[in-house]
């Protein structure tokens, strides 16, 4: 009787939206760095990431961008790239961008992620199923959607667009899904696993985990991109405008 | 072959898992500190960049303006920063990375304050507050 009335009460949204089992993500956190100088317990951090390993096709490009970088670097330049233009970077390579904080808000239909590098946003609905991805707009955050599992939130997303690429300019198609598993490893330390599968670029799918720590008294700080005093010259390079008189 | 770019793709990959905020420090030479003393035209405390732009005299007292790029505001608050602590006419003394290309810009490292105050450019950029 316990049980179905249970069911009832679930199928219905009356229970709270944070049981026993569930865990509440609701705050800012920052990158948890144990042994780099962090001070964190150097066990919490997250496992090595994996192989990246890129079809043929999509490896040779992929390694002749990655060399011409290099050149670049050796000769005192970098490359374009999105980020040095203000262009957002999406899902998922926001979820970690340099030493920026995440905020996350959590409530029993959407759990909404915003973060400071360039006032990204993210919803993630808890609430309904995935829509086909022929029915999601391509953009830079796609559609998510989560559900739980025992005390960790499994987030499924499509509809990344194919312009905008991982981190390190990884390529992906239309067909790339991005399943992340967000989890409470101590009250404070947050993990958020990541495994990017793409039938048509990737050979297997490629998991990391980027490990967080709460900043409990952080305020998150305004990123309007209005002064971007870098651009790319006629040779595809970042330069800084200066104001010489 | 593959088998080495897999190997390469592999090493790779763990310093690739946070992106650049903006855009990395190539530009900038770093090997290189010079200390400029001037007088600021403007603090602006924007992103992605805050800027000092800086009118700088030389011993015959012609002057040259720089232009020098600090972190955004939320790296910079963390090192003791407000968006008040320069201001149009402040005296200033700035140690920088100059720009490789020879232009008048440079990275901040550190700035001393009117007050005497110094400040680096966000954490591990110099002294912190």
């Amino acid at each position: 009787m316990k049980a179905i009335l249970c069911a009832v009460l679930a199928g219905a949204s009356l229970l709270p939206a944070q049981s026993t089992k569930t865990p509440d993500f609701t705050g800012v956190w920052g990158t948890f760095t144990a042994g780099r100088g962090g001070g964190g317990d150097p066990r919490l951090n997250p496992p090595p990431a994996g192989q990246l390993v890129l079809k043929p096709e999509y490896a040779k490009p992929y390694e002749a961008r990655r060399a011409a970088e290099a050149e670049a670097n050796k000769r005192g330049e970098q490359l374009a790239t999105a980020g040095a233009q203000c262009i957002p970077y999406g899902v998922p390579t926001m979820m970690s961008v340099a030493v920026y904080p995440v905020e996350v808000i959590q409530t029993a239909k959407q759990m909404t992620v915003i973060s400071e590098a360039f006032s990204e946003v993210r919803r993630i609905y808890l609430d309904r199923p995935q829509a086909p991805v022929e029915d999601v707009a391509p953009g830079y955050y796609g559609r998510s959607v989560g559900k739980w599992e025992g005390d960790t939130l499994v987030v499924d997303t499509i509809g990344i667009k194919t312009s905008v690429n991982g981190y390190r300019g990884m390529p992906h198609s239309d067909k790339m899904r991005i399943t992340e598993r967000f989890k409470l490893v101590t009250p404070d330390v947050m993990h958020d696993q990541i495994t990017i599968d793409d039938p048509v670029v990737l050979e297997k799918p490629m998991v990391y985990t980027l490990a967080y720590r709460r900043l409990p008294n952080y305020e998150m700080v305004e990123f309007v991109c209005d002064n971007n005093r870098e651009y790319v010259d006629e040779k595809g390079v970042v330069r800084m405008k200066v104001k010489e008189k | 072959m593959k088998r080495t770019l897999l190997r390469l793709l592999a090493v790779a990959l763990p310093m690739a898992m946070t992106a650049w905020a903006h855009h990395s420090f190539t530009m900038f030479d770093t090997s290189k500190s010079i200390t400029i003393v001037g007088t600021v035209t403007e603090f602006q405390w924007t992103n992605p960049h805050s800027y000092i732009e800086i009118d700088v005299p030389d011993e015959s007292g012609a002057v040259k303006h720089w232009s020098i790029e600090m972190g955004s505001p939320s790296i910079l608050q963390q090192s003791g920063w407000k968006f008040s602590s320069l201001k149009k006419g402040d005296k200033t003394t700035l140690v920088i990375n100059p720009l490789k290309t020879g232009l008048a810009g440079g990275f901040l490292n550190t700035a001393t304050l009117p007050d005497g105050k110094v400040l680096g450019n966000g954490p591990g950029r110099g002294p912190q507050k």
